[in-house]
Order: C-alpha cells, then sequence, then structure tokens
C-alpha cells in the first residue's frame, strides 16, 4: 500500500514538474543575464576592435561586461585543454584555430543550430558572405563549432619602386621570374643591406607557412587525409624546397637574417626596409604600410603568389581565427549573441580597421576597404583557392617532423629530396604508430 | 708583523682595486642586459629597430604610460605580491622546520620522506600542470590565489628542506643540546638557538624561493583567471603571436616587475652575508 | 635527543610545586616535535603535488587519444615509453640535453664559485655588487630571453655591432647552442653563488685561523681548508643546477624553438612540444618521467663521485 502510494506521488511528482517547466519555458533568451561573459583567446595585437569597440557597445547593449583573457597560444591551449576536458567550464566564448579542431570541436555546440535559432533577430547577418572553403575552416566532422572572425592567406608582398627600378612593371608571376627578380634586388639594395627576399626560416610554427606558399604553387601537397597517402617527397614538392633553399643557400638572396625569424620578426624585416619581396600573411601588408611603426610605409603592393610555371598555378595556405561556444558553458545563447554582434558586417569593417583581417567577402571586396588596404581584394582572390593546412590530430606531430627538414634545407645541410624523403618516412612511422594505416 | 707596513698597505690597496675593477666588469655584465631593457622601454618600435643600434635617443615615456593605464596591471601586481609572499612564507614556515627534524632527530622514514621530496622535484612540472589543474577544480580552488599559492609551495618546499637540512646538520649541537640542558623545549631550542644561527642560509633560501613565484608562467595562467592573474600573465599579452612583440610593453611592464625584486633583494643580501659572531661559537 | 632522563626544570616554577598535568603535556609535546615539524609538509606535498603525480604517471601509461577525457584512453602499460625509446628525435634530444647539462652545469659553479669569492670580501659598497648579481636570475626569464634574441640580432642587435661582424647567432646550429648555454649560465650562474656566499659568510673562523697561524699562504687555506668546509653548499648548489638545467626550458623556448635543424632541441623543448602542439599529454607524461629518472640517475652519479673523492 504504501509503495503504490509512493509510486502515485512520485508520478503525481513528475507530471507537475513537467508542467511547471513548460509553463515557465520561454523562446529564445529563457536564460537569465549574466553580469559578465568570460572569452578567453590569443593575444594577437588585432583584437583592439573586439576589446575597444564591440565589448562597450555590448555592454551598452545588454549590460553585459565582457571579461577577455589574452593568453599567448601556447598558453591558451594548455588553459583550453584544461578546462574543456573537465566537466563545465567557466569559459563563455573561445577562440580558437584550425589546428585544434580535433579535439575542441567534440566540446563545442553546434553552431549551425545556433545560427538557426538566431536567424529571425538577426535578418541581415548573412552568412553566405563567409565563403564556403572559410566556413569549412571552422568545421570539423561535419559540424561548425564556431564562426571564423579572423581568416589570414599567404599572399606576395614587394616594394613596387624597388621592383620597378630593376626592369619588372609587374610582379613576378613565375618562379623563375620571382629568381631572377631576388637577386637583381639584392645586388640593388647591397649598399643599404636590402636583400630581394624575407623569408620565416625559424624553426617554429611559422616555418611551414613559409614554406607552403611555394610548394603549392608548384603544385605540391602533403598527404590524403583519406588513404594517407604521402605527396611531400613527390618531385612537385621537392623542386619547390629546393627552390626555395636554393635562394638563400645558393644564391643569396634572402635574408641571411632569416634562419632567426619567424612572425615578428617578418613584420618587423618589412618595416626596417631588410627585403624588397615576401611571402607571408595578408594582414601584414596593414603593417608594412604603417607610417608610425614602419620606415617603408607607402612603398608596398601586392598580388597572388607566383606559381610555379605560370600564374594560373598560384596557390596558397589560409587559416585563422573562430569564435564559439563551448558546450559546458553557462551563458551560451549570450555569449552567441555576442560572438554574432563582433562577426556581423558593421564591426567586422571596423575591426578590418583596427588590424584585423575579416573574412567576410563584402569586406574585402568593399571599395573603401580596396583603397585603404590594397591586400584585400588581393586576398579575397587568393582565398578562391586557398588550401587549409591539414587538421588531422597527427599533423601536429607531422609538421614537427616536416620543420626539421625544411630547416635541414635552409641550413645547405641536406638536399631536398634527401630532407624531404626523410620526413615521408618520419611520417610513415607516425602514420603507423598512430593505427591510422 | 708589522715589517715594511708601507709595502704592506700599499699591496692591500691595489689587491682591493684589482677586486672592484673585477667586481665592475662582473656588475657590467651582468646588469647589462636589463639596462638594455631599461633603454628599450624608453624607446618607440622605430627606435628599438634602429639600425645601428641606438645608444643616444630621444626617450618615451609612452611604454609606461600604456603598460599602467592597462587596468589589469595594479591588480597583477597585487596578485603576484600576494601568491609570491604567500608562497615563499608557506615553504619556509613549514620547510623549515622540517629539514631541522630531518638534520637533528632520526625518525623512521627520515630518509624515505627525504628521498621522496627530492624524486618528486625531478619531475617537470609540465607533466603535473593539468593533473594538478584537474585537482584543484574538483576542490573548487580553480581560478583562485590560494590555489597557485600551493602549486608554487610544492615547488619550493623540496628545495627549502634540502637546502636547510645540509645547513643544520653542519651546526654544531653544543648550543642546542645546552639549551635543551637548560630546560628549554625542542620548540625553543630550534626557534631560539638554531634559526638565528642560519640566516645566511634562510636568506638564500627565500631568495630562491622568490625567483620561482614571482616569475613563473606556465601554472598561473591555467590556475588564474583574469581577476587573480599575476604579472607574468599580464605580460604574456605583450610578448605577440603572429602579430609582433610589443617590445615597448614588453620591457617597460619587464622593469616594472624586476625593481620589487631587486629591492627585495638589496634589503636582503644585508642579512645574507651577516655569518655567525665569534661570541656565540664561544658559547 | 638526551630528554629521557633529563629533569626539565621550567623557569618560574618554584621547586616543590608541581603542574603535573601541563608538564605532562609540554613534554607530550615536545616528544612530538618530528611529527608537527614534519606533517606539514607531509600532507602538502602528498595532496597537492602527490595526486597530480600520479594521474601524470597513469597518463603515462594511457594510450590517451586528445578528443577523449582524461581519464578515458585504453591502458597500454609502457607502450608510451617505447614510442619514446624507438623516436629517433627523442634518443638525439636525450644525448643533447645530457652534453648540455653537463657543460652548462659545470660552467655554472665555476662562475658561480668566483663570484662568491670574489663578493665575499667586505670592501665598502659591496652590498650594491652582490644586488646587482641577483639582477639577473630575477628578471623574468621571458623577457630576459626576448631581450638577449634581440641583442643577438644580426641587424638591430649589439653584439655583432661591437664585434664588426654579421653572425647570425641563433641561425647556425652550432652558434644557437652556444647562446643558450651562454645565457643559461648568465641567468643562473648568481644562483650558485648566492649558496656558495651563504656557505662562505657562515664557515668557521677558527679553521680558518689555526691554518693561517700553522703558515698556510692563501692559496692552501683555500683548497685544504675553505672547499672542503664549503662542500655541503657545493653539492646542494650541484644538485639543484642539475637538476634545473636538464629541464631548462625558457631560453630555449624563446630563442630558437629548438631549431636551427633541431640543435637546440631540448628534452624539455620536445616534451613540451609533445604536451601542447601535437596535444599528446601522454607522450608528454611518458617523457616527463622519463626525464625524471635521468635527472636522477645523474644526481646519484654525481654524489657517488663526490662521495668516492672525499674518501680518498
Amino acid at each position: 500500500m504504501a509503495k503504490k502510494l509512493t509510486q502515485t506521488r512520485r508520478r503525481f511528482l513528475g507530471s507537475a514538474l513537467a508542467t511547471g517547466t513548460s509553463l515557465a519555458a520561454r523562446p529564445a533568451r529563457a536564460q537569465s543575464k549574466p553580469d559578465k561573459l568570460v572569452f578567453v583567446g590569443d593575444n594577437g595585437m588585432w583584437h583592439d576592435c573586439l576589446y575597444k569597440v564591440v565589448a562597450p557597445d555590448f555592454q551598452k547593449q545588454t549590460g553585459i561586461r565582457v571579461d577577455f583573457t589574452a593568453l599567448p597560444v601556447d598558453g591558451l591551449t594548455a588553459r583550453l585543454q584544461a578546462e574543456l576536458n573537465g566537466s563545465g567550464t567557466g569559459i563563455d566564448i573561445v577562440q580558437w584555430t584550425g589546428s585544434y579542431a580535433g579535439w575542441l570541436t567534440p566540446h563545442m555546440e553546434d553552431h549551425e543550430k545556433l545560427l538557426a535559432a538566431a536567424a529571425s533577430r538577426h535578418p541581415d547577418f548573412d552568412w553566405d558572405d563567409f565563403m564556403p572553403s572559410i566556413r569549412g575552416m571552422a568545421t570539423w566532422d561535419g559540424k561548425l563549432s564556431g564562426i571564423p572572425y579572423r581568416v589570414t592567406t599567404g599572399i606576395f608582398h614587394y616594394q613596387k619602386a624597388l621592383l620597378e627600378q630593376v626592369g619588372f612593371n609587374k610582379p613576378p608571376e613565375t618562379f623563375a621570374e620571382l629568381q631572377q627578380a631576388a637577386i637583381a634586388c639584392t645586388k640593388a639594395g647591397a649598399p643599404v643591406n636590402r636583400y630581394g627576399l624575407g623569408y620565416m626560416g625559424r624553426q617554429g610554427s611559422a616555418m611551414s607557412d613559409g614554406f607552403c606558399s611555394y610548394m603549392r604553387s608548384n603544385g605540391g601537397d602533403y598527404y590524403d587525409p583519406k588513404t594517407w597517402e604521402i605527396f611531400v617527397n613527390q618531385p612537385p614538392a621537392v623542386e619547390a624546397l629546393q627552390f626555395y633553399g636554393d635562394l638563400l643557400t645558393k644564391y643569396h638572396c634572402v635574408v641571411p637574417d632569416s634562419l632567426t625569424w619567424e612572425w615578428n620578426e617578418t613584420i618587423a624585416g618589412g618595416q626596417n626596409d631588410r627585403f624588397a619581396m615576401v611571402e607571408t600573411l595578408s594582414p601584414y601588408g596593414s603593417l608594412f604600410n604603417d607610417s608610425k611603426a614602419s620606415r617603408t610605409a607607402g612603398k608596398w603592393a601586392w598580388s597572388v603568389v607566383p606559381g610555379g610555371k605560370s600564374l594560373a598555378q598560384s596557390r596558397t595556405y589560409f587559416g585563422g581565427w573562430s569564435l564559439g561556444v563551448p558546450k559546458g558553458g553557462k551563458n551560451q545563447e549570450w555569449a552567441f549573441e555576442f560572438i554574432l554582434m563582433a562577426c556581423s558586417k558593421k564591426y567586422m569593417r571596423r575591426s578590418m580597421l583596427l588590424d584585423n583581417a575579416p573574412p567576410r567577402l563584402s569586406i574585402l571586396n568593399d571599395p573603401e576597404m580596396v583603397a585603404k588596404y590594397g591586400w584585400a581584394p588581393v586576398a579575397a582572390q587568393a582565398l578562391r583557392t586557398a588550401v587549409l593546412d591539414p587538421r588531422d590530430a597527427i599533423w601536429a606531430t607531422m609538421e614537427l617532423q616536416l620543420r626539421t627538414g625544411i630547416s635541414a634545407v635552409l641550413l645547405g645541410e641536406k638536399s631536398a629530396k634527401a630532407a624531404l624523403d626523410q620526413v615521408a618516412s618520419d611520417w610513415q612511422r607516425s602514420i603507423r604508430r598512430a593505427g591510422l594505416k | 708583523m708589522r715589517r715594511r707596513p708601507i709595502r704592506h698597505a700599499l699591496k692591500r690597496r691595489l689587491f682591493a682595486a684589482g677586486i672592484y675593477a673585477a667586481l665592475l666588469g662582473m656588475a657590467a655584465a651582468f646588469l647589462f642586459p636589463l639596462l638594455w631593457v631599461l633603454g628599450l622601454s624608453f624607446k618607440t618600435r622605430l627606435q628599438v629597430y634602429a639600425v645601428p643600434p641606438l645608444f643616444v635617443w630621444k626617450p618615451t615615456l609612452e611604454n609606461y604610460i600604456a603598460v599602467l593605464r592597462n587596468g589589469d596591471f595594479v591588480q597583477a601586481f597585487v596578485n603576484s605580491l600576494v601568491i609570491a609572499s604567500g608562497a615563499v612564507l608557506l615553504s619556509l614556515c613549514i620547510g623549515v622546520p622540517t629539514a631541522y627534524a630531518m638534520a637533528r632527530f632520526p625518525f623512521r622514514g627520515r630518509s624515505f620522506l627525504f628521498f621522496t621530496l627530492l624524486v618528486m622535484r625531478m619531475l617537470p612540472p609540465i607533466a603535473v600542470l593539468i593533473p594538478m589543474y584537474v585537482l584543484f577544480s574538483r576542490l573548487g580552488l580553480s581560478t583562485t590565489r590560494f590555489s597557485v599559492v600551493l602549486a608554487y609551495t610544492t615547488f619550493s618546499l623540496p628545495l627549502v628542506v634540502w637546502i636547510m637540512r645540509g645547513i643544520f646538520e653542519e651546526l654544531p649541537r653544543e648550543l642546542e643540546e645546552s639549551a635543551w640542558v637548560d630546560g628549554a623545549s625542542r620548540y625553543a631550542a630550534f626557534g631560539r638557538v638554531a634559526l638565528p644561527l642560519i640566516r645566511p642560509a634562510l636568506v638564500a633560501a627565500t631568495i630562491l624561493c622568490l625567483q620561482l613565484a614571482w616569475n613563473d608562467f606556465l601554472f598561473a595562467a591555467v590556475l588564474t583567471d583574469n581577476a587573480t592573474k599575476t604579472l607574468p600573465v599580464l605580460m604574456a599579452a605583450y610578448s605577440g603571436s603572429d602579430t609582433g612583440v610589443d617590445w615597448g610593453g614588453m620591457t617597460a611592464s619587464g622593469i616594472l616587475v624586476v625593481i620589487p625584486v631587486i629591492v627585495f633583494s638589496f634589503l636582503a643580501q644585508r642579512h645574507l652575508v651577516a655569518g655567525l659572531s665569534a661570541g656565540a661559537v664561544k658559547g | 635527543m638526551a630528554q629521557a632522563g633529563i629533569v626539565q626544570r621550567r623557569e618560574g616554577v618554584p621547586t616543590g610545586v608541581t603542574v603535573p598535568a601541563l608538564q605532562r603535556a609540554h613534554r607530550w609535546l615536545d616528544g612530538q616535535f618530528t611529527l608537527v615539524a614534519t606533517l606539514p609538509t607531509t600532507v602538502l606535498m602528498l595532496a597537492v603535488f602527490g595526486i597530480p603525480l600520479l594521474i601524470s604517471l597513469y597518463l603515462s601509461l594511457e594510450g590517451w587519444n586528445v578528443s577523449q577525457a582524461l581519464f578515458g584512453g585504453r591502458f597500454v602499460g609502457a607502450e608510451n615509453y617505447h614510442d619514446l625509446l624507438t623516436d629517433p628525435d627523442f634518443i638525439s634530444s636525450l644525448l643533447l640535453t645530457l652534453s648540455y647539462t653537463i657543460v652548462v652545469v659545470a660552467s655554472e659553479m665555476a662562475l658561480g664559485l668566483g663570484l662568491a669569492l670574489m663578493l665575499n670580501v667586505d670592501l665598502p659598497f659591496i652590498g650594491l655588487f652582490r644586488t646587482a648579481l641577483v639582477v639577473p636570475m630575477m628578471m623574468t626569464p621571458v623577457v630576459a630571453a626576448f631581450c638577449w634574441r634581440l641583442l643577438l640580432d644580426p641587424t638591430n642587435g649589439v653584439i655583432d655591432y661591437w664585434i664588426g661582424r654579421h653572425i647570425v647567432w641563433l641561425g647556425q646550429p652550432a652558434t644557437a647552442q652556444m647562446s643558450v648555454g651562454v645565457v643559461n649560465v648568465w641567468q643562473n650562474a648568481p644562483y650558485v653563488a648566492i649558496l656558495l656566499l651563504a656557505g662562505l659568510r657562515s664557515l668557521p673562523s677558527e679553521p680558518l685561523e689555526a691554518a693561517s697561524i700553522d703558515g698556510a699562504n692563501r692559496l692552501q687555506t683555500f683548497w685544504h681548508v675553505t672547499l672542503p668546509l664549503l662542500r655541503p653548499y657545493f653539492v646542494v648548489a650541484l644538485l639543484l643546477r642539475t637538476i634545473f638545467e636538464f629541464r631548462a626550458f625558457d631560453n630555449v623556448y624563446v630563442m630558437t624553438s629548438g631549431g636551427p635543424a633541431s640543435a637546440t632541441m631540448l628534452l624539455s623543448m620536445y616534451t613540451y612540444l609533445a604536451s601542447f602542439q601535437q596535444f599528446d599529454l601522454s607522450l608528454g607524461a611518458a617523457a616527463s618521467w622519463f626525464m625524471l629518472v635521468i635527472s636522477l640517475l645523474l644526481c646519484l652519479l654525481f654524489i657517488a663521485t663526490i662521495r668516492r673523492r672525499s674518501t680518498v
């Protein structure tokens, strides 16, 4: 008898609870308003728009303060790994990059759903303004896990007057022309210690990108992520690496300091007139032309990177940062509101004026932006064919092994063939050990 | 031996001059990078990258203003101060007695404890970074300053015990034994007799613990949030990822961060060199 | 330790009046000294460090995939360690770290001893010099390393400017290794100097006086009296520096990231890359434990060598 009563009571309570919650359920912003949102990202200097424009406006509109944590990339990785692997997190907005996709995205919300839910409130967000390849940057395993905020691609920066001086009225379109221009510019720039080319040659995170645009423009590739067939020691990539290394070790038309250069030093090198040409990230164009910090301000022009044998072969890499809402986040709806605001046309446009490289096509091709930032349309053009760096979890290991190979070639210790054969065999070993093949 | 006093005085003065010269050279070599950082903190980005490097330039205060205007700087400074002093004090308060007990009283498990502490210290901290984070968040301590104090203390403790145990072992027992005979307890013997005698070593241990707690980045980055972050975490914002090092910000904050420790070291080194006075040894 | 039979007279307590309970409590507390002194340390280390240490050990025995929860991987025993030992990069990194540690620690000890001796004099203004000595190790390592990176820059740096040659210090393997080593010695010789200075200042004066009365000159006194008395401090400094240099990280990370061509890929850098670049915490944990074992062996080796030499 008692048991029956208990069961009845339980059922009664259960249904009462259900009714209660359905009565309490309200559409969309049912979550109570927090007083702050926690944003964890890296410490790149392009966050100014988020810090100084979007966050204050967001606070004015909603009364919610946004609390930013800026960490260097490795610190960010450590923090995200620690927090997201646990149960529940205090982070509301995560800034993440492509290489985190494998391990991060299972902890992120499905942003297609979030977009759909928000569509009625933000009709002019225009998700199609983001190219499919760019949307792919924030997608892994079929799930959209963020909204791309900053997209950088490798383009060709050159000092127009210097090239014209050595007879190039338009930028080099093939490797052969590039070599010619580099040698000529080095000779012309010898009195002022200026070389033809700059490289990101330090054995660090920039090295692969430094080589990647050369490799892809010669038709080379890393590997096939589905079959694990390795292409990096095939002729196109080997030729590209040999060309890349020879410019430094044989023809001496690359700044020798490049062996210690990563992102920052390349920027400084351009600002200090150390080289006439460089293949590096698109938004660096603004930094090279920054009259407050650059000795070469106003002298730069841009084009897509030279192709191996013809301009049509020109290919490059792209990557960047996306903003996403983690699954364990406590204020998901408000966090997504912030992301939508930051990624809206209006604020992304503002961000470009504050050193960001927004991925929206409409902004990159906006006449006012084109006039101000000559690299924007070039970036847009390059992005149409740019290839995303591999994002398999094993790529991190493979990329480290690749760096060793490239470094050996740049030091003149090995030929490209020998170095890349070694890289390929290292990759085979890693793939086998990970049980992927 | 007062033969030829003048030549003797001259030799002594030459010796002193030689020492001073060597000291100046050493100080110059050791201080030069700091002085260079000091100089960088007063340069604009263009001046930093000038070729050839500028030794004379028009200084600017913009870097310091930018750093101090950053609202978080003062808070981070306070956090660093609290955490560093907490870690150092805790390490000394519980480490020094342990070292004393190990040196003076053979108890069961003494060697084992000592050995374990050493071995723990040999594990690269990076291995326990994420497990420690998991532990603290389970205890509800994540993002608190206390968790960072605990973490730094566990790094300093083996150090303190190790150094101080060796010091205590070398200390002659007579003084303490006479104190015991006079009726003092072990605690009193420790606190009033042994402790004052090892002041230089205490200061040395303090400086070494402080160095660790003041300058660590990785653990602070993972275990704190914006409100509790320490200076190294704040400074990391200046070292740029793919958009360039903010030399002005980094060097200006670097100078502001190192000044307190220099002041502390200057005050402390006086105690570092207080030796055993003859009176105590004669007993 | 000789309390057992000694009657302890307490001052202020007139003889004849017994306060047995209080006295017993005092005596009990006194007997518990070792417990009271060592308990906090033990508890703190076990709880705050010991548990994460065991977790990390478990991680190193786990075949963990970065997309799993921390304990979600399968137990694979020694597989991670086997992977490390069969990775030629790890082996070359290990050998590099061993030779690097020996060279750098030896330099630090020698330089530290010299500094300590110089700073042991009682000349005026010596306090300023002692403070100057402490600066390199008190500077935030990352700031110092960035500064050195700038100083060693071939174009903007001061070093090349002064010697007039355009050497790309961090771009060639040999010079890169040298640069990282020099910066480490610069930063840490003061560490040794402080320890040895504390030792020098704590030396009892009698043996030194006895030696000079016996007619020994300065060099003989130093070699036969001072150094042996300094031995405990020396040993502590040697072991500490060995442990720390074996896992030196900040300078390599900032100055060379392990390059060029992996010439400065020390074990710490390898472990760091494994943990945070490859997102393989199990491999990183295994590498860390490996480093622990090697550190231990190195230290035991040093202790054995010193003990053997002292008995000679």
